[in-house]
């Protein structure tokens, strides 16, 4: 597994990250744009959802990179390092925004699917049957196209509330805890469980509409 | 064979009574991704698995999308690049920024 896909840890300072071993001679700036330029810029995209922010992004990654290189000394690889110092940027972006944008999105708050359980009497609280989740066939996991599979995924997460993407793709794709989540974007436990647990019920039946109702 | 419905319905709403409901088990399994839950609450939801094939699927098809997120090599999610200019602009700044 990449090992800059599962930090650990995502601090919000930079010197955290060890250079790699190669003296800063032979670590040409330039080189960087044209070697992990593409990588870094589709990274941030990811996260960011807007094209020209993850291009400001890798741009400031790069200098970053450039200013703290000579005072780090580590064995680490260096596209690792750039993209340690881009979660870093990235995770430092999402907690600024998060102080200027409420995290509250009534209609994503309002929308829990209730309507697929039981309002009333002895099974209230009980999926109504026909809408319970459908078995997915072929069998999870198993005929599971990687590429397809991201690209329904991709596409069913961009569809979430900003804030809410925010904290699901913080979760999900960079396995950051939710205490930590917490901390990062100054935001209590409970609402990110509950935002965590909003955002898994939409995907999933994104998933089912997109992804297993086109294999019937 | 009456006798055998009467228990097993008997089962079920005993079982309904004494665990969460499928929104609650909806929640639960969502909780049960990003930590350990109480193990009487773990055993619990083990046991309204027996009645309920659909919180029983919820849940693994909840716990496949966050395993398949975490194994999701992000950058092939998209297939925009930077651009030509995008690149040079990077590279002036750069060499700029090492000038000073």
């Amino acid at each position: 597994m990449d090992s800059e896909k599962t930090p650990s840890a995502m601090p919000s300072v930079e010197p955290a990250i060890e250079r790699p071993a190669a003296d800063i001679a032979s670590s040409d700036p330039e080189r960087w744009v044209e070697e992990y330029g593409d990588y870094l810029f589709k990274f941030a995209l990811t996260r960011l959802r807007d094209a020209s922010r993850a291009e400001d992004m890798v741009q400031e990654t790069f200098l970053a990179a450039l200013k703290g290189g000579s005072s780090f000394a580590g064995r680490s690889a260096e596209r690792s390092w750039l993209v340690g110092i881009l979660k870093n940027k990235i995770v430092d972006y999402f907690r600024k925004a998060s102080r200027e944008t409420s995290f509250t999105d009534m209609s994503f708050y309002a929308e829990e699917e209730s309507y697929r359980f039981i309002q009333e009497g002895a099974f209230q609280g009980g999926w109504i049957h026909e809408l319970g989740p459908v078995q997915w066939s072929p069998e999870p996991g198993a005929g599971l196209d990687g590429k397809m599979f991201m690209n329904v995924f991709n596409d069913c997460a961009e569809k979430l509330p900003r804030n809410v993407a925010r904290v699901f793709m913080l979760r999900e794709l960079d396995g950051v805890e939710t205490r930590e989540i917490c901390e990062l974007l100054n935001i209590s436990e409970s609402n990110v469980w509950v935002m965590l647990h909003r955002a898994r019920m939409a995907l999933r039946r994104c998933l089912e509409t997109n992804w297993v109702g086109k294999q019937a | 064979m009456k006798i055998v419905a009467a228990i097993k319905m008997r089962f079920v709403i005993w079982v309904w009574n004494h665990t969460p409901h499928c929104d609650e088990m909806s929640r639960l399994a969502s909780r049960s991704l990003d930590g350990t839950l109480p193990r009487k609450l773990r055993l619990k939801m083990r046991v309204h698995f027996f009645i309920c094939v659909w919180c029983q699927r919820y849940g693994q098809q909840l716990r496949m999308m966050h395993q398949r997120a975490h194994g999701l090599d992000e950058t092939r999610t998209t297939s925009q690049t930077l651009s030509g200019d995008a690149k040079e602009r990077m590279k002036l700044r750069l060499r700029k920024s090492s000038d000073a």
